[in-house]
C-alpha cells in the first residue's frame, strides 16, 4: 500500500523514509529521469501489470509493487541500501537480476543512489483495490450516519419534575440510574449564566434588580427574549463559529499581509445570528454563497450570499508558496478539512493519502469531494515576487450604499487633490530654494534660514507622498470581500499522491462521502459542483446532529457527544442518542431556527439546575454525563474581558467594520506596487474607541501573540486560528494568575470600577452594589463582615484593591 | 467528603492543566503531577537541552560549508543546478556563484570548517558536531521556522518543548519545563498545542533596564509586597469559600493553586535570572559588557542558569540571518553578535562539567543558497546577499550523547542538495528524544481521535553521531 500514513499504527520503514525527498523536485526529476527508464527497459518485461507477468510474485510498476514486494519480501527498503534485495540482486550477490545479464555498473549505482535518498516514487497503480479494507455499507451502520430517528419522550416516574420534552429525556436516564437532579438554581446563579451564555456579557445590576422582583411566570422568558433580541447575542455566538473557520484579519502567516476585507464575513456571521438566519441556509451560503447569490433578488441578501464564501478563504493560506500548483492542492485540502471538521464533525483531511485509518472514508471519496473545490478560485498570483492573494470580489450595492459611497469618493478626490497641489507646491518651492541655495554669495544667515525651509518643504514632500500613497491605496470604493468563485471549466480532481501535484492517480468524479449519502449528484456542466456539495451538507442528518450537539455544549459546557468535532467511529457516542435526535429532528421542524431553539433550551428545567456537588449522584456519574447537575465553566478569553470592561461601565457599542485600523498610514508597510512583498500591517497606533469595544471587533492575528487591547486572549485559551475547534482548552496556568494579578490593564478596570461604585456614599450600600455589579447577586452579612475588615486594614486605595481582588475571583471567573 | 485526585485526573484524561498544576507544590501528588520527572524508553544520554536558534536563515556557505566550485566560479553566470520546475525565485534574475565573504578555515583537531567570522566558535569545534545536509520541508520563514519547533510546517501542533515537558517533567518543580528567551514572535513555536496548556514555553527577556520584566506581568513595580499579599489572602479566601461551598471543582482548585504558584515565581524568578551574581571572568566568556554580543551573551547565560537550575528546554532564539542583500556588509555584525554567547556557553558548561549531560543545539530554520540574490536587479555581486535554501543547511549539536568533532552529511557541489548524511528536520527531532531517553514512536498523546507524535509518521534516530 502506497503512502504515508496518519495514523497511530506504527509505520513500516518504508512508509516513513518516503517523506524524506517529497517535493524535492531533484528527486522527482531523477526518478523520472533516470530511475524509471532503468525499471522499465530492465525489469518491467518481467516485473510489470504491461507485461501481465509479475515473477516471483514481484511487479516494479509501482511504489506499492515493491513495497510489497514479492516472495521474498520487499524489494527495496527506501535509505537502507544494505537491506534492499533488489540492489543485492542487481549486483548479482544472491539473485542474479536481471537474468540475461548483469546491469552497467552506472546504472548499478544510479539505483543505489535512488534507495539510498529515498527511493522517491510517485508511481501508484489503479486505487480500485485500494478500499479492500473498507466497508461502506457496515459503516453506514454507524450511529451518525443514521436518519434522524423520532420517538416519543421517554416516561418518567416524577412527572412533576420536567417542564419540556427535554427534561424528560434527561429525567428517564436519571431514574434508570437511580439518581435524581439537584435543586434548581436560584435566581441570581440563572440569570447570570443565561446572560453570559447568551451575550457573553454579565446581567446590569437594573436587570439583576428587576428579575429578582419579577415574581411572573413568564419572567425568564421575558428575560431569554431580551438576550436573543441584543446585539450582543450575534457577538457572541458569531465567535463561536468564527472558532471553527480559523477566522484571521491577516492572510498566512508570512510578511504580516492584512485581510482587508474580512470583517466583512465576521460581520455577516454576527448578522446571520442576530437575523436569526436559518441554519441551513447558513451552511448552504458559507459553502456556494457565490453560486446561490444569482438567485437573490435583494442586494443585500445577494451580497450576504457571497460575502459568506469568505468561511472557504479565510484559513491559513501559505501565499508565499512559490509552487502554485502545490499552493492550489493545499488549499483544497484545507477547504476540505474545513467543511469535514464544522459541518460534518469528520476528519476528512485524514484520507487525502491513503484510505481513512478509523472512518469508512475511502481515499477516492475524499478526492470525490476534494473535486467541488478543484473546481474553484480562491487564489490569484499577484505582481509581486513568488506572493498570490486570495480572491477579491465586489459586491453589489444598495441605492443608499452607492450615494454615500459616491460621497464618501468625492470628500476623498478633494482631499486628495488638495494633498498634491500641496505637494506641488512644496516641490516647487523646493526647487526654487535648491536653485537659491545654488547662490554662493549667500550670508550664512540667509543660507541657514533658506536651508531650513528648504528641509521644510522636502519633510513636507514626503509626509505626503506618504499620506497619497495610503489615500489612494484605501480609497473608498465599491465594499469588496475576499471569496471564491467557480473556475471557468470546473473538472473532477485526480488523487494527487502524498499531495504532490505532480504525482498523479486516478481522475476521481465528484461526489459525496458514499457512506454518509445515499445517491450521488448530478453536476451541471461547466460548474463546480459546490451548489449540490452545499445542498447535501445542509440536509445531511449528520450536519445536524453535529450543529445542534454543538449549541447544546456551549450552553451545557459539555455535549452530548463529548468529540464535539469529531463523530467518526472512535469519537464519543452520545449520552443521550433518543434527545440528540429529538433536539434535531426539532431544529428541523422549527425552520433550523437557532435563536427558538436556544430559547428553548435555556427553558429546560435541566439548564436551569443548579451546579452543587452531590455525593451519590458524583460517586455513579463523577463526569456529570447524565446532567444531574449544570456544569461550570470559566469564562473565556472574550467574555472575560468584555465583562471587565462592562462592569467599569466603559463598554463601546460598536456595529462593526474593519478590525485592524489600517486607516492610519503608521499601521501600514508596503504600498507602493513595487515592492517585492505585499502590503503588510503593523501596529502602531489604535482607535481609542478599540480598547472599549467587544473583544470580536478586535484584530485576530495568525502568526503572533494577539495584539493590543486584544491581549488577554493570549493568556485564557483564545482558538488560534491555525486550530479549528468548537470546543477551547480550558486551563489554569500561572501566566493567568499573574495577568490577573499584576498587569495594568486589570489594575486599570480596578481602579475604574472603585471609580464607578464611589457613587454610591454609603459604604455598605456601595459593597451591596459591588457586588450586584460584578458577581450580580446580593453580598452575604460575612462577605461583608470580611470585606469591611479588608477595607480598614488597606491604607492605600482600599477600594480599588478590593475591586481587584474580587475581578481576580473565582466566582467572577466563572459561570456557575 | 473525600475527593480522590487520582481516580478524577485519570477521569479527566490528564487533559487539564489547571489540577496538574495542583500537584506542583505536593510532593504527595507526585503521582498527579505531569511536570514530574518521568522514566525512560531508552538510557538518556542528556538530561536537559538548550537550543540556540538562529532565526532567518544563516548562510551555511559562508560560515561552515564553502564549496570548492562555488568558489572557483565566483560572480560568473554557470549553468543552473536545478532542473526546470526548480523553484529559485523572488526577483532573482541570473544566478551567480557567490565565494564566502570572508574565509573559511579548518579548526581544532577535526578540522571542522569555520568562518573568520567566528573566531569564538571556532575555538571549540572539536566540541561540536556539524551537520551538513540537513532538510526541511519549505522555504519560507515561518512555516520551516514552525516545523523546526514543531515538526509540522503550518498546524498548531504541540513544540519541541513541550513534548519534552510532557515527556519528561521538569527537574525544578518551581519553574516550568519548558522557557523561551527572546521567543519567535510566532507563539505556535512554544505553544503546547494539543497537550496541557502547563507544557507551553514561557517566554523570557533579558531585562535591558532595572525594572523591566523578564517574564510577562512577573510583578506589579507599583505595588508594595505586603499590599498585594493582602489582597491575594483576601481572594483566596473567598475563593476557598466558594469551594467549600460547592466542594468539588477541578477548574477553581487549579485556579486557586494557580495563584500560588505565581505568587511564588514572582518572588523566586528574580534570584534565578539575576546575572549578577556571576564573576567578571564568566561575564566576559559570554560577551557580556556593552558591546555586540551583550544581549545574546546575556540571553545564553540566563539560559545556562535556567538549565542548571532544572529547567528541561531552554530556547535562546538570535535573529538576524535573513541576508536577501548585501551579506558581505551584514553577515560579520550577525556573528559578533552571536559567536561569543555561543561559544561562552559552550566552555562555560563544559567548566560546570554540565555538557556531559546537557544537549545543545545550534539551527536555523534553513540555510541560504550558494548563489547570490539581487532584489535590485542591478547591483554589482559585491552587494548581493543569498536566498532561502531549506534542502542543505547546517546545523550544530555538543554535549550529551552527541560524537564530538564530528561532521556529518556532504551535499553536491553546488551545495544545492544532500549527497550522504541527509538529516531530515523529523529525524533531528528523534535524535533529540533519543538522546533524552524517548522512542520518538512512543512519545505519543491523543488528539482528534487518533495519536499524535512530535515527528509524525516520520523520523529515523541518526545513530552515525551519537557517541
Amino acid at each position: 500500500m502506497v503512502v504515508t500514513l496518519c495514523a497511530m499504527s506504527l509505520p513500516s520503514l518504508a512508509q516513513k523514509k518516503e517523506n524524506t525527498s517529497r517535493g524535492n523536485p531533484a528527486a522527482r526529476a531523477f526518478f523520472k529521469e533516470t530511475v524509471r527508464p532503468i525499471l522499465e527497459r530492465h525489469c518491467y518485461r518481467c516485473h510489470s501489470h504491461q507485461a501481465k507477468k509479475a515473477k516471483g510474485g514481484l511487479v516494479l510498476d509501482s511504489r506499492s509493487g515493491w513495497a510489497k514486494g514479492g516472495q521474498s519480501g520487499p524489494a527495496l527498503v527506501p535509505g537502507k541500501p544494505g537491506k534492499s534485495l533488489l540492489l543485492s540482486a542487481v549486483r548479482y550477490q544472491d539473485l542474479e537480476m536481471p537474468p540475461k545479464g548483469k546491469l552497467p555498473d552506472k546504472l548499478v549505482r544510479q539505483l543505489e543512489r535512488w534507495v539510498a535518498e529515498g527511493a522517491y516514487d510517485p508511481r501508484v497503480t489503479k486505487t480500485a483495490d485500494r478500499e479492500k479494507g473498507i466497508n461502506i455499507e457496515a459503516g453506514r451502520r454507524h450511529w451518525a450516519f443514521q436518519p434522524l430517528e423520532q420517538m416519543a419522550p421517554p416516561d418518567v416516574k416524577n412527572t412533576r419534575w420536567p417542564q419540556t420534552d427535554l427534561d424528560r429525556y434527561i429525567l428517564a436516564r436519571l431514574e434508570t440510574s437511580g439518581l435524581r437532579p439537584v435543586p434548581d438554581a436560584d435566581r441570581y446563579t440563572w440569570l447570570r449564566r443565561v446572560s453570559f451564555d447568551l451575550t457573553g456579557l454579565p446581567p446590569t445590576v437594573a436587570q439583576v434588580r428587576e428579575f429578582a422582583s419579577d415574581g411572573a411566570s413568564r419572567a425568564r422568558e421575558r428575560v431569554v427574549d431580551r438576550l436573543l433580541d441584543s446585539r450582543a447575542f450575534g457577538e457572541r455566538w458569531a465567535r463561536h463559529w468564527l472558532d471553527l473557520v480559523g477566522y484571521a484579519d491577516q492572510i498566512g502567516t508570512s510578511n504580516s499581509v492584512f485581510a482587508q476585507h474580512a470583517w466583512r464575513y465576521r460581520d455577516y456571521v454576527i448578522n446571520a445570528f442576530n437575523n436569526d438566519k436559518p441554519f441551513n441556509e447558513f451552511i448552504r451560503e458559507q459553502i456556494a454563497g457565490d453560486l446561490i447569490a444569482a438567485d437573490r433578488k435583494d442586494v443585500r441578501q445577494r451580497a450576504a450570499s457571497l460575502t459568506a464564501t469568505g468561511f472557504l478563504v479565510l484559513g491559513d493560506i501559505e501565499i508565499v508558496e512559490s509552487d502554485k500548483a502545490k499552493l492550489l492542492v493545499d488549499i483544497v485540502d484545507q477547504q476540505l478539512n474545513k467543511v469535514g471538521k464544522a459541518f460534518l464533525g469528520m476528519t476528512l483531511e485524514c484520507a487525502r493519502c491513503h484510505d481513512h485509518k478509523f472512518d469508512p472514508i475511502p481515499q477516492r471519496d475524499y478526492y470525490a469531494m476534494a473535486g467541488f473545490f478543484h473546481g474553484t478560485s480562491t487564489v490569484f498570483k499577484t505582481e509581486r515576487g513568488v506572493w498570490s492573494d486570495v480572491n477579491v470580489i465586489e459586491l453589489p450595492e444598495t441605492k443608499t450604499q452607492q450615494t454615500d459611497r459616491a460621497r464618501r469618493q468625492k470628500q476623498h478626490a478633494e482631499k486628495l487633490a488638495g494633498w498634491k497641489s500641496e505637494r506641488k507646491q512644496a516641490g516647487d518651492r523646493r526647487a526654487q530654494l535648491d536653485k537659491l541655495l545654488g547662490n554662493k554669495d549667500l550670508s550664512k544667515t540667509e543660507r541657514d534660514k533658506l536651508t531650513k525651509e528648504r528641509n521644510d518643504r522636502s519633510g513636507r514632500v514626503g509626509q505626503l507622498n506618504k499620506l497619497i500613497l495610503h489615500a489612494e491605496f484605501f480609497a473608498p470604493g465599491v465594499p469588496r470581500i475576499h471569496g471564491v468563485r467557480d473556475v471557468e471549466d470546473p473538472t473532477a480532481m485526480r488523487i494527487t499522491i502524498r499531495g504532490d501535484p505532480r504525482a498523479l492517480g486516478d481522475r476521481v468524479p465528484r461526489g459525496f462521502l458514499r457512506v454518509a449519502s445515499a445517491g450521488q449528484p448530478e453536476i451541471p456542466a461547466k460548474q463546480s459542483g459546490r451548489r449540490q456539495l452545499a445542498d447535501w451538507v445542509a440536509g445531511n442528518p449528520l450536519a445536524t446532529r453535529v450543529a445542534v450537539n454543538r449549541i447544546w455544549q456551549k450552553l451545557f459546557g459539555e455535549g452530548l457527544v463529548r468529540s464535539v468535532d469529531y463523530f467518526g467511529l472512535p469519537g464519543d457516542r452520545p449520552s443521550h442518542p433518543g434527545l440528540l435526535d429529538h433536539l434535531a429532528g426539532r431544529f428541523i421542524r422549527e425552520g433550523w431556527s437557532q435563536k427558538k431553539f436556544i430559547r428553548s433550551l435555556v427553558l429546560s428545567r435541566t439548564y436551569g439546575l443548579d451546579s452543587r456537588h452531590d455525593d451519590r449522584a458524583h460517586a455513579v456519574d463523577p463526569d456529570n454525563r447524565l446532567r444531574w447537575r449544570m456544569n461550570r465553566s470559566r469564562l473565556d478569553a472574550e467574555a472575560l474581558r468584555d465583562a471587565m470592561i462592562m462592569v467599569t461601565g466603559q463598554l463601546k457599542p460598536s456595529t462593526g467594520g474593519p478590525a485592524m485600523p489600517l486607516e492610519f498610514p503608521e499601521n501600514v508597510g508596503g504600498l507602493d506596487p513595487k515592492d517585492v512583498n505585499p502590503p503588510n500591517f503593523r501596529f502602531s497606533k489604535w482607535r481609542p474607541e478599540q480598547e472599549f469595544e467587544r473583544t470580536i471587533y478586535l484584530p485576530v492575528i495568525r502568526h503572533g501573540p494577539q495584539p493590543g487591547p486584544a491581549m488577554l486572549r493570549n493568556v485564557f485559551d483564545f482558538a488560534e486560528p491555525s486550530q479549528l475547534t468548537g470546543k477551547r482548552p480550558v486551563t489554569a496556568v500561572p501566566t493567568q494568575a499573574l495577568f490577573l494579578m499584576n498587569s495594568p490593564v486589570v489594575k486599570k478596570h480596578a481602579v475604574a470600577l472603585a471609580r464607578r461604585m464611589g457613587k454610591e456614599n454609603n459604604e455598605s450600600k456601595r459593597l451591596g452594589l459591588l457586588w450586584l455589579t460584578l458577581l450580580n447577586r446580593p453580598i452575604t452579612e460575612t462577605e461583608q463582615r470580611e470585606a469591611v475588615g479588608f477595607l480598614r486594614e488597606t491604607d492605600e486605595n482600599a477600594w480599588a484593591e478590593l475591586c481587584h481582588a474580587l475581578l481576580a475571583s473565582n466566582e467572577f471567573l466563572m459561570r456557575m | 467528603m473525600t475527593l480522590d485526585r487520582r481516580e478524577l485526573l485519570r477521569k479527566t484524561a490528564c487533559g487539564f492543566g489547571g489540577l496538574a498544576l495542583g500537584g506542583m507544590f505536593a510532593d504527595s501528588a507526585a503521582a498527579a503531577n505531569p511536570l514530574a520527572p518521568a522514566a525512560s524508553h531508552v538510557p538518556p544520554k542528556a538530561r536537559r537541552i538548550i537550543f540556540v536558534f538562529l532565526a532567518g536563515g544563516p548562510s551555511q556557505g559562508d560560515l561552515f560549508a564553502p564549496k570548492a566550485y562555488i568558489t572557483s566560479k565566483h560572480g560568473q553566470a554557470i549553468k543552473s543546478p536545478v532542473g526546470d520546475d526548480g523553484q529559485l525565485r523572488v526577483g532573482v534574475a541570473r544566478f551567480l556563484p557567490m565565494a564566502p565573504v570572508k574565509p573559511v578555515r579548518p579548526r581544532g583537531q577535526s578540522g571542522m570548517m569555520m568562518s573568520d567570522l567566528l573566531p569564538n566558535l571556532s575555538g571549540v569545534a572539536d566540541e561540536l558536531c556539524l551537520l551538513k545536509a540537513m532538510v526541511a520541508d519549505n522555504k519560507a520563514h515561518a512555516p520551516a521556522a514552525l516545523q523546526l519547533h514543531t515538526g509540522h510546517i503550518a498546524e498548531a501542533r504541540p513544540s519541541m518543548g513541550s513534548w519534552l515537558s510532557y515527556g519528561l517533567g521538569t527537574e525544578n518543580q518551581n519553574m516550568p519545563g519548558f522557557i523561551t528567551i527572546h521567543p519567535p514572535r510566532d507563539g505556535r513555536t512554544y505553544g503546547a498545542g494539543f497537550l496541557p496548556a502547563i507544557h507551553q514555553g514561557t517566554p523570557l527577556r533579558v531585562p535591558r533596564q532595572d525594572g523591566e520584566l523578564a517574564i510577562s506581568n512577573l510583578r506589579d513595580p507599583e505595588i508594595k509586597s505586603e499590599l498585594q499579599r493582602r489582597r491575594l489572602d483576601f481572594l483566596q479566601r473567598i475563593n476557598r469559600r466558594l469551594l467549600n461551598r460547592v466542594k468539588t471543582d477541578l477548574q477553581m482548585e487549579g485556579i486557586i493553586e494557580s495563584f500560588e504558584l505565581a505568587f511564588r515565581m514572582q518572588a523566586e524568578t528574580p534570584g534565578l535570572i539575576d546575572l549578577t551574581r556571576e564573576t567578571k571572568r564568566t561575564l566576559e566568556m559570554y560577551g557580556i559588557g556593552g558591546g555586540a554580543s551583550d544581549a545574546n551573551g546575556r540571553a545564553c547565560l540566563m539560559a545556562r542558569r535556567l538549565s542548571e537550575a532544572g529547567v528541561r528546554f531552554v530556547q535562546v532564539t538570535i535573529d538576524g540571518w535573513d541576508h536577501h542583500g548585501n551579506i558581505r556588509n551584514a553577515l560579520p555584525g550577525s556573528c559578533a553578535k552571536a559567536d561569543q554567547p555561543i561559544a561562552g556557553l559552550i566552555r562555560d558548561l563544559k567548566r560546570r562539567g554540565l555538557l556531559e549531560d546537557t544537549l545543545l543545539m545550534v539551527s536555523g530554520e534553513f540555510g541560504r543558497t550558494y548563489w547570490s540574490q539581487d532584489l535590485t536587479g542591478t547591483n554589482p555581486i559585491e552587494k548581493h546577499g543569498r536566498e532561502h535554501q531549506q534542502e542543505s543547511f547546517c546545523t550544530l549539536l555538543a554535549g550529551g550523547g552527541i560524537k564530538a568533532g564530528l561532521v556529518y552529511g556532504e551535499t553536491d557541489d553546488f551545495g544545492y542538495r544532500p549527497v550522504q548524511g541527509q538529516v531530515h528536520l523529523h529525524d533531528l527531532h528523534a535524535t533529540i528524544l533519543h538522546l533524552l531517553g524517548i522512542d520518538h514512536e512512543r512519545l505519543t498523546y491523543p488528539h482528534h481521535g487518533r495519536d499524535y507524535r512530535l515527528t509524525d509518521v516520520y523520523g529515523q534516530v541518526v545513530h552515525d553521531i551519537l557517541s
